[in-house]
């Protein structure tokens, strides 16, 4: 099997989707969570640029990678200025601790 | 016409609803006019809808897919629901506005008793099965919701509960029902299903026949699964009268009717129907004779009568059974609302601390006592004349042995009548002063239920009418209210009814004597027979079930994106198989 661009992109994008989704099992604290996520969408991105320029429709993938870079700063924004006001609130970002709507 | 009106009876208290919800409980005075005004506008259109009876689909709303099309069909069946919700809705609310004078939350209350008579009229005229499961869940949302109204009473609390587990039982079956009746049919109308019923094979017709019947009996509080029913007495006493004797209870027997004429083929089904009916009159009859809270003695009571019904349906006797639906609904409404202005007057349910009412409260006396001739079924009251109807169907076309225990529960009601009026109002008083004889509101219900108990079985031949006209599937021939009364009259088993019920209204007055025996059943029958305990099993059951999946709501992020991800991981399998097949 010879290494194509694409499969190397490919493959690029599977090690940060996983590298975004320990991030998001493994970590207690919010504001690491928010990292988590924002690689996730990176990897997310980045297959959506390469599947657009696979396919021949660059334009098109491009397009939706703004729409979803802008809606993906909106979720940043809002995460960590929960985070921050959950610091401010109960004094800790510990995701652990922030069980109150347990049912 | 028809389908302004169809809409307004559904969506008038929808409205309603909505808007005494908005409102909130500043202003009380201003929710008992909005909710008066409402029900009553949706009763009236109710009754408008009565000449335009007919059985093609009135409205029909396509969602496409596999949820079909929803419809409403303003049919005899369908209507005759809708109007008992509406004007009994209306007449309980005008109770309410007395009953609920010092209560909290006053818009709680109101929205849910509006969205409950809507919801209810909708479940009579859907003509959709799914649709039919749809509003069937929302009724019983309502009732579990208006039982544990006073949500600080842990009792009130238990008691919704386990109504809402216990009709959830029934749920299940009827979308099971439902959802088989789609596969082979790939239809969700009930005209389709009434007419295409023959061509199901057997065993699917048998399942989805006995889905039903699970789901009737859950709904309408049968025998095995009727004891919710006592404890949903711890409701508002209007709210029982409305939907626990009145509406939501009929609905089960609403069900079994209306799919009657596909079901009754069915090898064994009409006979378990049958059984299923008289153990339940029988049963519950007897267990009214030894309950010692007024309203418990009431449920039981309603249990009973339903299993009436239900028998007439096994027997094939539609037409009866739907017209004792419509006395019943009427007199145990007034019965529910006269001990409902006992209970105000004197601030307790328990028999033992009344006695000797009637002198201080004449007017509900009376009104009680008619509901009484109702429900025992002595002539000029409507009960009489929709229960001989169905003894006489019994007598006809059961087996003897089930006819003789329908006979043995008419003197069995007879007997705890009796003793609930003696109880209440003879002798000397045993408890606190009567404060009022009813107040004002209380009075305008009590008195229109007191005039339609004794006049209603006027409407047997109209009722007919309509239901010939109507319902294709179900073969009901019309007959003239006279024709009806003369035939009720000139059949001997009315008269072998009248003579067991004069006979165990002997035995009251023989009680003294009778006292051991009644020492000996009497730890049987307060205990249930021991139905209560398989019922308090189920209860913990599915609230232990409940808690064990509880453990799964961690609250922690991790976990919860753990569980997203092998969600998504499951789907990506479940989609790269299907590719690959």
């Amino acid at each position: 099997m010879t290494l194509s661009p694409l499969l190397i992109i490919m493959i690029g994008v599977i090690g940060l989707l996983g590298a975004g989704f320990y991030g998001l099992l493994v970590s207690r604290n919010l504001i690491k969570i928010v990292v988590a996520l924002q690689v996730l969408v990176k990897a997310a991105l980045v297959g959506l640029i390469a599947a657009g320029n696979y396919n021949g429709q660059i334009n098109l993938a491009q397009s939706l990678a703004l729409t979803v870079i802008i809606a993906d700063t909106i979720v940043a924004v809002m995460g960590i200025a929960l985070g921050v006001q959950i610091r401010r609130h109960m004094g800790t970002l510990d995701v652990r601790e922030l069980s109150k709507l347990k049912g | 016409m028809l389908k302004l009106f169809l809409l307004l009876t559904i969506g008038l208290p929808w409205l309603g609803a909505a808007c005494i919800w908005l409102i909130g409980d500043r202003r009380p005075r201003l929710l008992h006019a909005f909710a008066v005004a409402f029900s009553a506008a949706a009763g009236l259109s109710a009754l408008a809808m009565l000449p335009y009876a007919s059985e093609e689909i009135a409205i029909s709303l396509p969602l496409g897919g596999i949820f079909g099309n929803f419809s409403l069909v303003a049919d005899g069946l369908g209507i005759l629901i809708a109007a008992i919700a509406s004007v009994i809705g209306c007449l309980a609310i005008i109770f309410a506005t007395d009953y609920m004078k010092h209560a909290h939350q006053l818009a709680r209350f109101y929205a849910l008793v509006l969205f409950f008579i809507g919801t209810m009229s909708g479940l009579g005229l859907s003509g959709s099965l799914l649709l039919t499961f749809f509003l069937w869940e929302i009724t019983a949302f309502c009732s579990y919701a208006l039982i544990s109204f006073h949500n600080d009473d842990p009792k009130a609390v238990a008691g919704g509960i386990k109504a809402l587990i216990m009709t959830q039982v029934g749920g299940v079956g009827l979308l099971a029902g439902a959802l088989l009746a789609y596969a082979y049919l790939g239809d969700y109308a009930i005209s389709t299903f009434l007419a295409q019923a023959g061509t199901l094979p057997p065993g699917v017709l048998a399942v989805i026949g006995f889905s039903f019947l699970l789901a009737a009996a859950a709904k309408s509080a049968q025998v095995p699964l009727h004891s919710w029913l006592p404890d949903a007495m711890e409701a508002p006493t209007p709210v029982t009268a409305l939907i626990h004797a009145a509406t939501m209870v009929n609905a089960g027997v609403y069900l079994l009717a209306r799919f009657y004429p596909a079901f009754a083929e069915i090898p064994g089904w009409s006979t378990t129907v049958m059984i299923v009916g008289a153990l339940t009159a029988l049963l519950a009859g007897l267990m009214a004779v030894a309950a010692g809270d007024i309203k418990r003695v009431l449920a039981y009571s309603t249990i009973s009568q339903l299993g009436y019904m239900v028998y007439a349906v096994g027997c094939g006797a539609i037409f009866a059974s739907q017209f004792h639906l419509l006395s019943h609904a009427i007199f145990k409404a007034l019965l529910f609302l006269a001990a409902g202005a006992i209970i105000t007057a004197i601030d307790t349910r328990d028999l033992q601390k009344m006695g000797g009412l009637g002198k201080k409260m004449p007017f509900v006396r009376l009104a009680f006592i008619i509901g009484s001739l109702g429900l025992v079924g002595l002539p000029i009251a409507n009960g009489f004349f929709s229960k001989e109807l169905i003894l006489e169907k019994g007598l006809e076309s059961g087996p003897l042995a089930l006819y003789l225990v329908m006979l043995a529960g008419a003197g069995i009601t007879a007997l705890y009548t009796l003793r609930l009026n003696w109880l209440i109002f003879a002798g000397e008083p045993r408890g606190p002063e009567p404060q009022h004889d009813g107040l004002p509101a209380m009075r305008v219900s009590l008195g229109i239920l007191a005039l339609g108990t004794l006049t209603s079985w006027l409407l047997a031949g109209g009722l007919g009418n309509m239901f010939a006209g109507t319902l294709p599937f179900h073969h009901i021939e019309a007959e003239t209210t006279l024709t009806v009364a003369e035939h009720i009259f000139s059949a001997p088993a009315t008269w072998v009814a009248m003579a067991v019920i004069l006979l165990s209204g002997a035995l009251w007055f023989g009680r003294a004597k009778l006292a051991p025996l009644g020492r000996i059943f009497e730890p049987i029958l307060v205990h249930d027979f021991g139905f209560e305990w398989l019922q308090t099993q189920i209860s913990r059951l599915v609230r232990g079930s409940a808690a064990l999946l509880q453990h799964t709501q961690t609250g922690q992020v991790n976990w919860n994106v753990a569980g997203i991800l092998l969600g998504l991981l499951a789907v990506l399998i479940l989609l790269a198989r299907g590719i690959s097949s």
